[in-house]
């Protein structure tokens, strides 16, 4: 039977390494290549070795996909193309394919420059990776060889984050990657056709959560904010990118405008130079409603929101900053935070998920003294809020994409089994198919049941049709005679006559024979004529003729009799048949006349034979 | 900079609530719940009510939540579906047994109950383990269904006054009876002690009985004589232990004190607001004393909003109450898509110790947590 094979790479049952292998009608496939943030040795990369052993791995993977730019999705690429090996493609959408070069760099400059590590890839080996990419537009289907062919769906999520469908034959595979289905304020929800994918694969690590609404977290994000200014303090937000930089700015600006509250906000100068970047990648990638919300709008004119300048940084009295990098780890926000740490009326508020080995990730750990360069102390005084904005899909969004895309099967990744046992039982009760959760390092393989296209001759059909009966109907199948004839990539039903003309071979006619002995002392002539009544009377329906040469034919079965030559009261039943007639019925007929029938072992077991 | 997308996260009731609340957090279930029983300090059970299959949920309140030092450090929001399940029918009572991990349900078709294990470590799946026959074969609400506070698992439960038994769930013995032949339909059912319980009828009427004792129960009269209002009831031991106050609300909106040592008299009196066009009837009111803060009472089930008041400003003579607090969340950001059915608030309950934290469910699905600020200080003695 076909099957699809799926393994999530990697030890242990620990989220934070996306890296799935697909084994689909004979090809590779990696889904994703991500990084486990949470540790510094090898256990940080997935594991290649259930792929070969040692050697690269072009030659065993058709092609590399890639969901979304955060570091657990695609974080040991660059790892995986060049110090372990591969050559081949590497597919993700353009945003992705121009921020994860940005990330990966920032990601490789922490780990090597500030912790110092040495078996990392360098800055040579992500332009190499990234010279490997082919960029993938929403809803075009790619080729990636004759058989092989995939496209990208909208995921939400972050900027560029898309779920690739996967089509080998008439077996497809979905992926999901991180995705969300309320849409976001700057990203719409993730949507897919009812494509009807053999797998939908999705992250569980949301699966068993119920996500408090966006408007609980804006709220608790206006209320730190809000708190900070009015006591006098400064607030500095460290970002990364536009997105969710550019949605929290308007929603202070709204707020601001509001509450008529006086107090300054910037945007620095790192953000300033990535927005025009990024404004022409928003312009090709959403959609119209995000468009004309997000991208129409300059960075410059809001009312309340400025330009920031290094030395407002020392201005009296309360303001909000939005500086990059995120982390905290270098450039203005941490020279903004350096400043600023000392007094407790002021707040840092980190918008998501830092690296370890950067100050962003050692405040969110508690910490409250830094080494700084040269060995100063910097005591952590002001208030740490850490915020998540992140859209995920939960167990309710799960239900809704399974919904949308009517998969055959349900694959979790990234879940304990333990804990997922209700949500698998949900989705095989709702929808009636196989929910499956294979641990990392597990081979899950699941059957398909491919629909095979076959071509039918018109004259085929055309005979078919004319032997009456009711039309063709997917819901109730008519058995037919044809042969199937398999040229090319093309499967093709003709009549048996057309296949043998087309292969130029002759027709040949099977006919079995058999003898039967019976005991009957009439003539040879009688006998037959019994036979023949009888036939007539038990066999209605049939054609039974009795012709002047002698014979009997029933159908197309023909019964001769003659005589044994040692005893004339003994006669041979001659009965022939060509290959498609079923002959046991009438051998039992013949049985059941009022006539001695001596068993003949041989003509049995030659009748016996001719039936299977 | 004004966008018409922002005006609708702006809204007053928004812009009020950072500070009138301390925390919010706004959830959408797929089914709304009737149900919100606490089943630990940090898990409540909720569970569907449509005609067929519905599920039962164990959630787990968001960390950040519960999180008392390192708040600020901890950014998640979200329930966990710590257990689930599934049910055969609706669920309109959801009792925990307490010191156990086993659950008893009325679906309100029938007076018979069903008996759930909540499920550990090993699974996270909620299963049926048997059921418990109830009296009356066709009840018009339901039965009511109570959990002895300590002892071996025991529920008192009954559909009308004259069929409340205590029942042992492990061998199914119906261990006491109360004897009365009264018929009328219950509408709470509750133990203010380990043996003394408060049966409270549609009708306004309070039983207090001991189920140590077979002596008939005492008889608190309702204190309408319109047959055609509900009732609904809710006892307190505080604020003393050995006092016991219970409050009852009707259907027009009256509220009665009354002092359990002292059913006969009236302690004090309310008429609420009751907001037209008025009471859902597949919706049961609720009412009930705050475990922590003194004479604070909470009210749903007339609309889409919980009512907080503080009921020691309420004297003999019934007087139009104004609350103390009110969360208007369901009603404001109702998630409901047909506009012409408001959306009710079904079922709210305290924290059991943090002193100002509710969480409420309504028919649009939604759940809330929130923690709101006392608007004036005097109001209450808060415990911390």
């Amino acid at each position: 039977m076909p099957e699809i094979k799926v393994t999530p790479l990697g030890a242990g049952q620990d989220v934070g390494r996306s890296c799935i292998l697909v084994s689909i009608g004979g090809k590779n496939i990696m889904l994703d290549c991500g990084m486990h943030m949470g540790y510094n040795d090898d256990r940080r990369f997935p594991d290649f070795s259930y792929i070969t052993q040692n050697g690269r791995l072009t030659d065993f993977l058709d092609c590399v996909i890639i969901s979304h730019f955060h570091l657990d999705h695609c974080g040991a690429l660059p790892y995986m193309s060049e110090m372990v090996g591969y050559d081949g493609p590497i597919y993700m959408t353009h945003p992705t394919k121009a921020i994860c070069p940005i990330l990966l760099e920032d990601f490789r400059k922490i780990t090597v420059d500030k912790k110092g590590e040495t078996n990392f890839f360098t800055s040579q080996m992500i332009k190499d990776c990234m010279k490997k990419v082919i960029p993938l537009n929403l809803h075009q289907t790619v080729q990636v060889d004759d058989e092989l062919e995939i496209k990208a769906y909208y995921a939400g999520h972050v900027l560029g984050a898309a779920m690739v469908h996967i089509k080998v034959g008439s077996e497809s595979v979905v992926y999901t990657g991180d995705y969300n289905m309320t849409p976001d304020r700057h990203l719409g929800a993730a949507w897919i056709d009812k494509c009807r994918p053999d797998i939908l694969i999705s992250e569980s690590t949301y699966a068993t959560t119920i996500r408090d609404s966006k408007r609980c977290r804006e709220r608790d994000f206006l209320k730190k904010v809000h708190e900070s200014i009015e006591r006098g303090g400064k607030v500095l937000i460290p970002v990364f990118a536009l997105g969710r930089a550019q949605e929290l700015c308007i929603l202070l600006e709204t707020f601001w405008e509001r509450m008529n509250l006086k107090a300054p906000i910037y945007f620095s100068t790192g953000l300033t130079e990535k927005a025009n970047h990024y404004y022409k990648l928003f312009i090709t990638w959403t959609n119209q409603k995000i468009r004309k919300t997000f991208v129409q709008r300059n960075m410059f004119e809001f009312k309340h929101i400025k330009a920031f300048d290094r030395s407002y940084a020392d201005n009296p009295g309360p303001m909000v900053v939005f500086a990059t990098p995120g982390m905290l780890h270098a450039g203005q926000s941490l020279q903004i935070f350096k400043k600023w740490a000392g007094n407790e009326k002021n707040m840092v508020i980190m918008p998501g998920y830092c690296v370890q080995g950067t100050i962003g990730h050692k405040i969110l750990n508690g910490q409250r003294k830094l080494e700084m360069e040269g060995r100063a102390t910097l005591d952590v005084k002001l208030q740490v809020e850490y915020m998540s904005f992140s859209a995920h899909a939960d167990a309710k969004g799960i239900m809704q994409l399974i919904r949308m895309a009517e998969p055959r099967n349900m694959l979790l990744v990234h879940g304990e089994a333990v804990k997922m046992e209700f949500l698998k039982g949900k989705i095989e009760q709702e929808f009636s198919i196989d929910c499956y959760m294979p641990a990392n390092g597990e081979t899950t393989t699941v059957t398909t049941n491919p629909s095979v296209p076959v071509d039918i001759s018109l004259n085929l059909l055309k005979r078919e049709m004319g032997l009456g009966g009711p039309l063709p109907d997917p819901k109730k199948p008519r058995t037919m005679h044809g042969t199937l004839i398999m040229k090319e990539n093309s499967l093709k039903l003709v009549s048996s006559e057309q296949a043998l003309k087309e292969l130029g071979l002759n027709e040949h006619q099977l006919r079995f024979t058999c003898h039967v002995q019976l005991q009957d002392p009439h003539s040879d002539a009688d006998t037959l004529h019994r036979i023949y009544t009888h036939l007539k009377s038990v066999l209605k329906g049939y054609t039974i003729q009795h012709l002047p040469d002698g014979t009997v034919i029933v159908e197309s079965i023909v019964i001769k009799v003659s005589s044994s030559a040692e005893d004339s009261n003994t006669k041979v039943l001659l009965l022939s048949w060509s290959y498609q007639v079923k002959t046991w019925t009438l051998f039992l007929y013949i049985r059941g006349l009022p006539m001695q029938s001596k068993p003949d072992s041989s003509a049995n077991h030659l009748v016996i034979e001719s039936l299977f | 900079m004004e966008d018409a997308e922002f005006d609708d996260i702006l809204d007053d009731w928004f812009i009020e609530s950072l500070k009138t609340y301390k925390d919010l957090h706004v959830y959408q279930l797929e089914h709304p719940t009737q149900v919100l029983e606490w089943t630990s300090g940090k898990t409540v059970c909720v569970a569907g009510y449509s005609q067929s299959k519905n599920e039962i949920l164990e959630l787990r309140l968001p960390l950040k939540l519960l999180a008392d030092e390192n708040k600020s450090l901890c950014a998640e929001r979200d329930f966990k579906v710590s257990h689930g399940g599934f049910t055969d029918g609706p669920v309109r009572c959801l009792i925990h047994i307490p010191g156990t991990r086993c659950a008893v349900t009325n679906d309100g078709l029938s007076s018979d109950l069903q008996v759930w294990d909540l499920g550990g470590e090993e699974s996270d799946v909620i299963r049926r383990t048997g059921s418990i026959k109830g009296k009356k074969s066709a009840p018009e609400r339901g039965s009511r269904i109570a959990a002895r506070p300590s002892s071996a698992p025991q529920v008192l439960h009954g559909a009308q006054i004259s069929d409340v038994q205590l029942t042992e769930l492990a061998s199914g013995e119906s261990l006491y009876k109360l004897e009365t032949d009264s018929a009328d339909p219950l509408s709470s059912l509750q133990f203010v002690s380990d043996t003394v319980f408060l049966a409270g009828c549609c009708n306004g009427s309070v039983y207090v009985a001991d189920t140590r004792t077979s002596a008939p129960p005492q008889l608190s009269h309702s204190p309408s004589s319109d047959k055609s209002v509900i009732w609904w009831t809710d006892g307190a031991a505080r604020p003393h232990p050995s006092s016991c106050r219970v409050i009852r609300v009707s259907s027009s909106g009256q509220v009665v004190i009354s002092d359990l040592r002292n059913l006969g008299g009236v302690g004090c009196q309310a008429q609420l607001d009751v907001q037209t066009p008025g009471r859902c009837s597949q919706v049961d009111v609720k009412v009930s004393w705050a475990p922590t803060l003194d004479d604070c009472v909470s009210v749903s089930g007339f609309s889409g909003v919980v009512q907080i008041y503080n009921t020691r400003l309420w004297g003999a003579e019934p007087q139009e109450a104004r609350p103390l607090f009110e969360h208007r969340g369901h009603a404001v950001s109702s998630q409901q898509t047909d506009d012409s059915v408001p959306t009710f608030v079904t079922s709210h309950i305290w924290h059991p110790e943090r002193p100002r934290t509710l969480l409420s469910a309504a028919s649009d699905g939604s759940v809330h947590v929130w923690d709101w600020v006392d608007p004036d200080r005097q109001g209450g003695s808060p415990t911390p």
